[in-house]
């Protein structure tokens, strides 16, 4: 269905396919007639058949829906917004954020704060990140602002804890510097297009 | 070969039948979650034991060790009494139940040796009218329970309970009417007996109306889909059972399904041949086999349809299985006349 | 001048005859962008973005001055081109480091870029390596975000008087001829200067050596100049604005206290940074930088309060400085009215003296000038008895604004030298006299601008006794026509030629000889002919008074000289007050001489202390976590607000227990006294603000009142004596006030011995300071911008008790040891 079609709020003119249920009868004979039409008809026993022949294939057959969820797991959307991830960048290991304070500034549940720094190199330094994750309502919006790609969301969705706080600093939530290798970008929210090159106006360089 | 029926006897009966109905009932409760389950597609449990056998038990823990919980402005001495009333009423219903067939205690047993058990605890004359008047009278559990806890949906539960159970008495009676016709007597026994010549000899085939009008009446009084409004969590959160929680809402549990486990016994041994043997498979088996068939249907049915509307739950009473009940009784008669 | 009528975008605006055209614009809430015009200072043409056409002519609005009935068009497609194209070259090669930037998001940089539309980029070359450095001890340049509007420069210039910053060589490559072509005249004008500069140090060196007021951080359109305190410890949106009035210094600068939680850690409130409306209001280093001076720990204590309430009970004296606000004087004064105590302020008495021999002499109830009034209207300045670069920022910024902006001349009469006065202008002339000879310098102004017919005939006579006439014989050169036989080589023709030759002759011309010139340490003779050039073409003149004439033996006759000075040459008169809220204290407190017996001491020693610095018997909140009013230099009544929060003990409730009080401190700010010219507005009803034409609109004024008195009578002394031997001042560093200023963190300047290079050089590293009463031991610290021989003992350690070595003078005469 394109965009259009969706927006076409004019009922009538949408191409439904209306049920024959008959007449409702108006007289109690009719009526009477209905419920014996039907009854011999066994509609109901029909119903009885499906269901019964859903639970041989399940007993039988293992056809079930169901996910035995601490033994078995299913795999979540790369897109799927959990406890958030710092990433690092690939190249030196170094954390990606910047310090910027976008996210800060975007969360409408007013959960980020950081603390900054001029370090060493005369550098911005983020000394200290931290989410409430108590106010933090999984919106995306730090994921989407973050123009470092830094802040994304991860897919660590069991985080029941003794404490929030085992989440919410900088460092429970930056890739370990181990694992830098199998560090995967997320295509999310804030996640760079595919065709970003198109969009984008070159600018002249002279070196 | 005539026993004498001492007092050890049925005390011995009542105690196995309160026994077994209580475990079954139990047991009920797993069999029913396993069977929707399956129904739907799922697994039903299966963490607690092998199987999910043990769920019973936690269940059961649970249920004992949850907090006795009565509403500060409810009536507290009914309050109590209601559930009580329901599991008491469906027991007492049970003793003029024949379960299994007659035995003697072997004589090497000590104290009970010797003694003999009737498949009856009490065979009364009048069996069928007594169990009708007990599930009857049950109909106080729910009533009392919706009134007393001073809970809007357990007024309207409450109302529900007295419309419906009402109603449906009428049918149960009606349709039972024909069969006790043609047995001539109100004894289950004799219902058991008059069937005892093979399949051939069911009431099924004598009173097919019957037997339908009375599974669908029983359904009603046993409160199960399509016929459960009387606490229709869709509508009126949990009718009659609204603030009950723990022990108290265990009873009503256990009541519902000695409730159904005697309408299946009912079925069974009016026209479904009762507790005789059958080729080689021995009666009690067969009674067995034939009150798994009706509980395992009314899970079955929970599955596959839908609620129905309390006014097309009384449309249905009285406009449809009443009247079908009283012609299918007037024919009835018409034939024994013609018979005899 | 006259009022014309311009029209501005078609609306008609009412404008001074000579104003700049972008000023009108925006005193009528008309958009020009410009990024590198200053409303106070002079127009710089560096950025040329605020381009109008002017009776279909372009002109720079920011230099453009307004002829009656002029028709400006702030925009149309040919400007905003212009405008678009000076926006994409202030881009090229800017980092796009916005992300970690300072600035973060409060660019102009950033502004214009989006208001014009800039979205592509068509010109570029190379770019040039410049590292980021530290140009003092707050000041951090990073010259990679720099985009050379010399804002910092003109501020630091025209409005600071340091002039430390200047444009040096940025080593750029030059601009091709290619671009020349492709890139629009003044785009390509700006780019041609942009290439070619970054900012520097003035004076050669990596240090700008100045008085680190921060003034050209504020002013700083991108993240270019950062304090290097607050350098990537916040972003601008995260800071909460809290309009407050400057704690230190008399003038009452508006600022807003920025303040956020300390970190994740500690969620209390810290103050990350002061700004300030900059366009209207010019801050110095301790207003800018002398913040975190708040009582941060301070908690009820009940005990301590029965205690102070004891204490007060008792007391015969309650000792305070200048560093409360009016509220909280008024509190005092009533304690003294309704327990009898005494009042004893080391740093008012003298000041509220003078006020009241002024005020007695010459009639008016204050002073008629302030420093706003000076930098909008004077073209000559007068500073007598202040050290202008030390403790009158405010004046300072007035006595070098009228130099540069006014085309204006000044007198600075001050006994310890400063290298910078003079630098403020070509026409400022410096007279560092021996102590003691205030009187004198006052009969000199007297002598030099006053109608003689209109002084008393005994003043008249007085001055007339200083001048005297006498032959002089001097060298002149005059031409002499030689006629030279010249013999042409080639030819061996001769040929007479006549030569103008200089010769040296000995003329006799008659000098008039002024002696208290003299007297001042100046030669008379060469004096006048530097006068006369200052006094040309101009109208408006304007004299600033300080603390060296109230702590001064002959203070009264000071007052009424300076009283007469007013009067007779019509001069507009500034007293400026000590510290703080001087002022206010000063009208709101009757003071009294002597403390005696048990003394309770307000941030200041005493038996039992109150204190806003952390150290007293009972917590006191300090100026940034109360709300109040101060009383500024210019008359004005401004509010001040809680930055921070405090949980302690007020005055207010001391004075509630004693004697009955209102519920909170503000209350009592519409009971300020009425007969000195305060009104009866509640706090809450104080506005706080700056109007786009630059108009104050804080608080209120105080109503003066003036009556006609005649001419004041005055002693005129007959003998002067100056103090003679080692001579000790009591003056402060630049950036110090008070315990207040020296508590705060980037406030750098310790308590020691202040004194030119040459004298430092001669003590040593270390002196002990003999007072008659005490000897004070002192690191000796060369302060390379003054000169003379004084030495200068800062007062701001109240603990130091250095109002009782000096007592009621600013100067004593003390023996040096080598310590």
């Amino acid at each position: 269905m394109s965009l259009e079609q969706f927006k076409n709020r004019n009922v009538g003119q949408q191409q439904y396919r209306m049920l024959d249920l008959g007449k409702t009868p108006e007289t109690g004979w009719g009526r009477f007639k209905q419920v014996l039409g039907r009854s011999l008809k066994v509609e109901l026993l029909i119903g009885l058949g499906v269901t019964f022949g859903v639970m041989i294939r399940t007993l039988f057959r293992g056809e079930t829906h169901t996910i035995r969820y601490p033994f078995e797991k299913i795999p979540i959307s790369r897109r799927y917004r959990a406890i958030h991830e710092m990433k690092r960048l690939l190249e030196s290991g170094h954390y990606r954020c910047i310090g910027c304070g976008l996210c800060e500034k975007i969360c409408i549940s007013n959960c980020i704060t950081m603390d900054t720094r001029y370090d060493e190199n005369q550098r911005k330094e983020v000394s200290e990140y931290s989410i409430n994750f108590g106010r933090c309502i999984f919106c995306g919006y730090c994921a989407e602002v973050c123009p470092e790609l830094a802040i994304v969301h991860g897919d660590r969705y069991e985080t029941a804890s003794e404490q929030r706080a085992s989440f919410s600093l900088f460092e429970d939530m930056l890739t370990p510097i181990d694992k830098l290798k199998s560090q995967q970008e997320y295509p999310g929210f804030g996640a760079v297009s595919p065709n970003a090159d198109e969009n984008i106006k070159k600018t002249p360089l002279a070196y | 070969m005539i026993h004498e029926v001492t007092w050890i006897g049925a005390a011995v009966k009542a105690l196995i039948a309160l026994l077994l109905v209580s475990a079954v009932a139990g047991f009920g409760t797993y069999i029913e979650r396993k069977v929707l389950a399956w129904m739907q597609r799922r697994p039903g449990p299966a963490h607690v034991g092998p199987f999910g056998l043990l769920q019973l038990a936690a269940d059961g823990i649970k249920l004992f060790t949850k907090e006795d919980f009565i509403p500060q402005f409810s009536n507290r001495l009914i309050f109590s009494i209601a559930p009580v009333i329901t599991a008491g009423t469906a027991f007492i219903a049970l003793a003029a139940v024949p379960l299994f067939p007659d035995f003697t205690f072997p004589s090497w047993i000590p104290l009970l040796g010797g003694v003999f058990v009737p498949s009856i605890a009490s065979d009364v004359n009048i069996g069928i009218l007594f169990i009708l008047a007990a599930m009857a009278a049950g109909l106080y559990g729910p009533l009392l329970a919706g009134m007393s806890q001073q809970n809007k949906w357990g007024i309207i539960g409450a109302a529900r309970t007295a419309v419906q159970f009402l109603s449906y008495e009428v049918v149960t009676g009606l349709s039972l009417l024909a069969p006790i016709m043609l047995v001539s007597s109100l004894s289950l026994v004799d219902f058991n007996n008059y069937q005892a010549g093979g399949i051939g000899s069911w009431m099924l085939w004598q009173q097919p109306l019957a037997f339908i009008l009375f599974l669908i009446a029983g359904f009603a009084e046993t409160n199960r889909t399509p016929f459960d409004l009387l606490e229709h969590e869709a509508e009126i959160v949990s009718g009659f059972v609204t603030e009950y929680s723990g022990l108290r809402w265990g009873l009503f549990f256990v009541g519902e399904y000695a409730n159904m486990i005697t309408i299946g016994v009912l079925a069974s041994v009016v026209f479904c041949g009762g507790y005789s043997d059958l080729w080689l498979i021995p009666g009690w088996l067969m009674m067995g086999l034939k009150v798994s068939f009706f509980f395992f249907l009314m899970l079955w049915v929970r599955a596959s349809w839908p609620h129905i509307r309390p006014d097309q739950l009384m449309w249905l009473s009285w406009k449809v299985l009443m009247p079908l009940a009283v012609v299918n009784v007037v024919i009835t008669g018409i034939v024994m006349m013609a018979m005899a | 001048m006259s009022s014309i009528t311009i029209t501005i975008d078609g609306q008609a605006c009412q404008a001074k005859e000579g104003e700049f055209i972008l000023n009108i614009a925006r005193a009528n809430g008309i958009f020009i962008p410009a990024i590198c015009y200053l409303t106070r200072c002079s127009p710089t043409l560096a950025c040329r973005i605020c381009l109008v056409e002017a009776d279909g002519k372009r002109v720079y609005s920011c230099n453009a001055k307004a002829k009656d009935g002029m028709n400006i068009v702030t925009k149309n497609e040919e400007i905003l081109e212009e405008r678009r194209a000076i926006m994409e070259v202030y881009d090229v090669n800017h980092p796009l480091q916005c992300g970690v930037c300072d600035q973060s998001g409060e660019c102009e940089l950033q502004n214009y870029t989006l208001e014009l539309g800039v979205d592509s980029q068509s010109f570029a070359i190379p770019d040039t390596k410049r590292e980021a450095t530290t140009w003092s001890s707050v000041l951090h340049y990073d010259p990679g975000l720099c985009i050379v509007c010399e804002r910092c420069v003109t501020v630091c210039k025209d409005m600071v008087g340091d002039a430390a910053l200047s444009t040096g060589p940025r080593g750029g490559e030059k601009l091709s001829k290619e671009l020349k072509e492709i890139v629009p005249k003044d785009a390509y004008a700006m780019w041609n200067k942009l290439q070619k500069s970054v900012i520097v140090p003035s004076n050669g060196t990596g240090e700008t050596n100045c008085s680190d007021c921060g003034e050209c951080i504020a002013v700083c359109p991108v993240g270019a100049l950062v304090s290097r305190d607050f350098q990537y410890t916040s972003n601008a949106w995260d800071l909460t604005r809290i309009p407050a009035v400057s704690a230190h210094s008399s003038d009452g600068f508006q600022i807003y206290y920025e303040v956020k939680p300390t970190s994740i850690a500690d969620r209390t409130p810290k103050i990350y940074r002061v700004t300030n409306e900059w366009h209207y209001t010019s801050l110095d280093g301790a207003a800018r930088f002398a913040y975190d001076f708040e009582n941060g720990s301070a908690q009820k204590d009940p005990v301590a309060f029965a205690k102070a309430v004891e204490a007060l009970k008792k007391a015969e004296t309650i000792r305070f400085n200048a560093t409360i606000t009016n509220e909280e004087a008024l509190m005092l004064q009533t304690l003294k009215e309704k327990l009898g105590l005494k009042l004893y302020n080391p740093e008012v008495g003298a000041y509220q003296k003078f006020l009241a021999s002024y005020a007695k002499t010459s009639g008016n109830s204050l002073y008629s000038g302030d420093t706003d009034k000076i930098m909008k209207e004077s073209d000559f300045v007068i500073a007598v008895g202040t050290h202008l670069r030390n403790e009158a920022p405010g004046s300072r910024h007035a006595f070098n604004n009228v130099q540069k902006m006014n085309k204006g001349a000044g007198l600075y009469f001050h006994p310890v030298g400063d290298a910078l006065v003079p630098t403020f202008g070509k026409s400022v002339s410096q007279f560092a006299y021996s102590p003691g000879l205030e009187e004198a310098a006052l009969y000199l102004i007297l002598d030099l601008f006053a109608d003689k017919e209109k002084l008393p005939k005994e003043v008249a006579a007085y001055l007339e006794d200083f001048h005297s006439t006498e032959t002089k014989t001097v060298q002149e050169k005059v031409m002499v026509d030689v006629v030279e036989t010249v013999v042409d080589e080639e030819t061996g023709e001769s040929k007479e030629v006549t030569k103008k030759v200089p010769q040296m002759v000995e003329k006799e011309i008659e000098v008039v000889r002024n002696g208290l010139v003299e007297l001042l340490g100046k030669k008379s003779d060469t004096f006048a002919a530097e006068f006369e050039k200052m006094l040309k073409k101009k109208e408006r003149f304007s004299l600033m008074v300080g603390e060296d004439l109230y702590y001064h033996e002959k203070a009264e006759n000071l007052a009424k000289l300076v009283a007469l000075i007013e009067k007779a040459c019509d001069f507009d008169l500034v007293i400026i007050p000590p510290k703080s809220n001087a002022l206010g204290v000063a009208l709101i407190c009757a003071l009294d001489d002597q403390a005696s017996g048990y003394t309770v001491g307000y941030n200041e020693n005493g038996d039992f202390r109150l204190s806003a610095l952390g150290d007293g018997d009972l917590d006191m909140p300090a100026l940034n976590q109360q709300e109040g009013t101060l009383t500024t230099l210019g008359k004005r009544i401004v509010p001040t607000n809680a930055a921070l929060p405090y949980h302690g003990y007020e005055l207010n409730d001391l004075v509630r227990e004693l004697v009955g009080a209102p519920a909170e401190t503000i209350d009592w700010t519409a009971k300020l006294p009425k007969k000195r010219g305060y009104k009866a507005v509640a706090f809450d009803a104080l506005t706080n603000a700056y109007s786009n034409d630059g108009v104050d609109h804080r608080g209120y004024l105080l109503d003066t009142e003036s009556r006609e008195e005649k001419l004041p009578e005055v002693e005129t002394p007959a003998v002067y004596s100056a103090l003679e031997g080692e001579i000790a001042v009591r003056l402060n560093p630049g950036r110090q006030f008070s315990d207040f200023t020296d508590k705060a963190h980037q406030i750098f300047e310790p308590f020691a011995l202040y004194t030119s290079p040459e004298k430092a050089a001669e003590l040593g590293a270390r002196v002990e300071v003999v007072f008659k009463n005490r000897v004070l031991k002192l690191d000796v610290i060369a302060d390379d911008k003054m000169e003379g021989d004084i030495v200068c003992v800062p007062d701001f350690k109240s603990r130091e008790d250095i109002y009782g070595l000096f007592g009621d003078r600013r100067y004593q005469t003390v023996t040096l040891r080598k310590g």
